[in-house]
């Protein structure tokens, strides 16, 4: 598979006045296949929407290198073939959802009134192009957002929270559309939070903190290291205290104790072994698929502390 | 060029729906509407003053409008994230600017536009016969020059708003207006003056050249220029016109340089 998305040490750092140079972003190894959903994770002030934006040439990196579908970031002509939908942008309200789309059009040059219609149509606005965007709810917009993403019939799209503070039906529609997006053939890079949506719709996904990469693979690899629920009755609660495995989460409600432990064959067969001789009565031993968000608070609470990058460039750019 | 003339519609169309400049604009031609009113002098003084304050009106309306609406273009369009959604797409930096800057001139020139008519009907309300078809060409020049004078104002904005916060580029703009306006010709005067120091000299040609001068697009104003006079208006409009435009070329590609290395 060719790259998408290709960064080696790309590195930006930024002259803060209180604490000198930081590196908002600090040797970033990221590769992104062609035709894959990529989810680029990471808590606020990580540096997600500062590498989208010096992989979309809008910011300069300070070293490093980066290629965007084999060309150099910054070229202009990656533009043509790319798009970008930043989180919860705001469209000139005056305009109607055609308008919006058809001005988008002829940044490229282009005045294609019909085709802007059938994109209005493939987000489901088609029966509100004529409204104004003053009028579209938050969903709407990002639909329309998504449709102007889509007019240059770009190869690769960056997404910066596309499914921010939507409701859930809202989710769902933008959730769908990604989805075929891929299906089409495109590569899509989220930025997001929504966990949960990431890891019903990614192939692979990267875990950024203070800049760098904690984590990058493949879903089905990265959360292999599954988990065992062992659930138990008749036991007391002094039996609890008595767990001590490694990593192991330990409650006790209404006379039934249930222990979360990584999947690791001695410390099972032990922890039952312990129920059975304090004559508790097995419910059920339950291998867990390990959540991302399990994957990605623990990559988190891992990663060092330093100073976000969202403070650094706000600070900067004050 | 599509993309910028697609981006200069956009701005025009945004800038005529901001409510904060038509509220400017609504005072500006309530106070046109209302000028002969104020005017309580003789007959012969009447044409003078009411020339001098409608023409006034227009100008300061004007100039409140272009830093008005310059001063928070492009620092709204990165605050609300739009920059990002055009300049993703194949359109430069530069395309991006000359586009906000036409749109807002364009905007300026609906504006102005509408305030001139509102000033024609008013001198025709006032003196109906004797303000002729020459009268009323010879009244619109006044704005045209205006115009070129707001569009030189406009350009300061943008190039300031490039690098500065919309605040500190209401007040530096506007300073620089006041400045160009009230007292370049006291810096030429100094400068054409052989008793001035050298130093004054120097200082007042360097801030002669460096600033711009918006006091000679207030040719029409009699209150402001009584008897003046020029020999040759058509070269003299030509003249003053072509400054405006080489200022603003100057300006601009001020600002695209800087907009151009900033992250924003």
């Amino acid at each position: 598979m060719a790259a998408a998305i290709e960064t080696k040490k790309l590195t930006k750092t930024y002259k803060s006045r209180a604490l000198g140079l930081i590196n908002v972003v600090e040797d970033l190894d990221l590769y992104v296949e062609e035709g894959e959903i990529f989810g680029f994770l990471g808590p606020n002030g990580a540096g997600k929407t500062t590498t989208i934006k010096m992989l979309l040439g809008i910011i300069y990196p300070t070293s490093g290198e980066g290629y965007v579908l084999g060309n150099e970031i910054g070229d202009m002509d990656i533009h043509r073939v790319i798009s970008y939908l930043p989180e919860r942008p705001y469209y000139y309200e005056h305009m109607t959802g055609l308008e919006l789309l058809q001005f988008y059009d002829s940044l490229f040059g282009n005045k294609d009134k019909a085709k802007c219609q059938r994109l209005l149509e493939r987000v489901n606005l088609a029966a509100d192009a004529s409204k104004t965007i003053a009028q579209y709810s938050k969903g709407m917009q990002q639909r329309v957002g998504l449709a102007q993403s889509l007019l240059n019939d770009p190869k690769l799209l960056f997404l910066d929270e596309p499914t921010g503070g939507l409701d859930p039906i809202a989710h769902r529609e933008i959730r769908d559309l990604i989805l075929n997006f891929r299906d089409e053939g495109r590569s899509v890079f989220i930025s997001s939070h929504e966990l949960s949506e990431v890891e019903l719709i990614c192939d692979r996904v990267a875990i950024i903190n203070h800049g760098k990469i904690w984590q990058q693979g493949k879903l089905s690899e990265l959360l292999k290291g599954a988990r065992v629920e062992v659930v138990a009755d008749n036991l007391t609660r002094e039996f609890s205290d008595t767990v001590k495995i490694d990593g192991a989460t330990v409650s006790f409600a209404d006379g039934r104790l249930i222990v979360d432990v990584a999947e690791d064959e001695s410390n099972i067969n032990a922890l039952i072994d312990g129920i059975r001789s304090a004559k508790g009565t097995m419910v059920s031993v339950i291998p867990r698929r390990k959540r991302l968000e399990d994957l990605f608070v623990e990559t988190i609470r891992g990663a060092r502390p330093a100073t976000p990058a969202a403070t650094v460039e706000a600070e900067v750019k004050s | 060029m599509r993309a910028i003339m697609a981006i200069a519609a956009t701005t025009v169309g945004e800038a005529i729906r901001r409510k904060v400049l038509l509220i400017i604009l609504l005072i500006g031609v309530l106070f046109l509407a209302v000028a002969p009113g104020l005017n309580t002098l003789s007959t012969q003084s009447e044409t003078t003053v009411l020339k001098g304050m409608v023409l006034g009106i227009v100008q300061l309306t004007s100039a409140v409008i272009a830093i008005v609406l310059t001063v928070y273009m492009i620092p709204n369009e990165i605050e609300r994230r739009t920059i990002y959604t055009i300049v993703s797409k194949p359109v430069q930096r530069w395309q991006f600017l000359i586009g906000k800057y036409l749109g807002a001139v364009g905007a300026l020139g609906i504006m102005m536009l509408l305030m001139s008519l509102v000033m024609e009907i008013t001198f025709f309300l006032q003196f109906q016969s004797g303000f002729k078809a020459e009268d009323a060409l010879d009244l619109l020049r006044a704005p045209a020059m205006f115009f070129v004078q707001m569009s030189l104002l406009a350009a300061v904005a943008i190039c300031f708003s490039t690098f500065v916060t919309p605040l500190v580029n209401f007040f530096l703009s506007g300073g620089l207006y006041l400045i160009g306006s009230l007292f370049a010709p006291f810096f030429d005067s100094l400068n054409q003056n052989s008793s001035t120091p050298m130093f004054a000299k120097l200082t007042a040609r360097f801030v002669g050249v460096v600033l711009p001068n918006f006091s000679i697009y207030n040719v029409q104003n009699p209150i402001i220029n009584p008897g003046q006079t020029i020999q040759n208006p058509t070269t003299y409009y030509m003249q003053v016109t072509g400054y405006g435009v080489l200022y603003i070329g100057l300006l601009l590609v001020l600002g695209i340089v800087i907009l151009d290395r900033r992250e924003v």
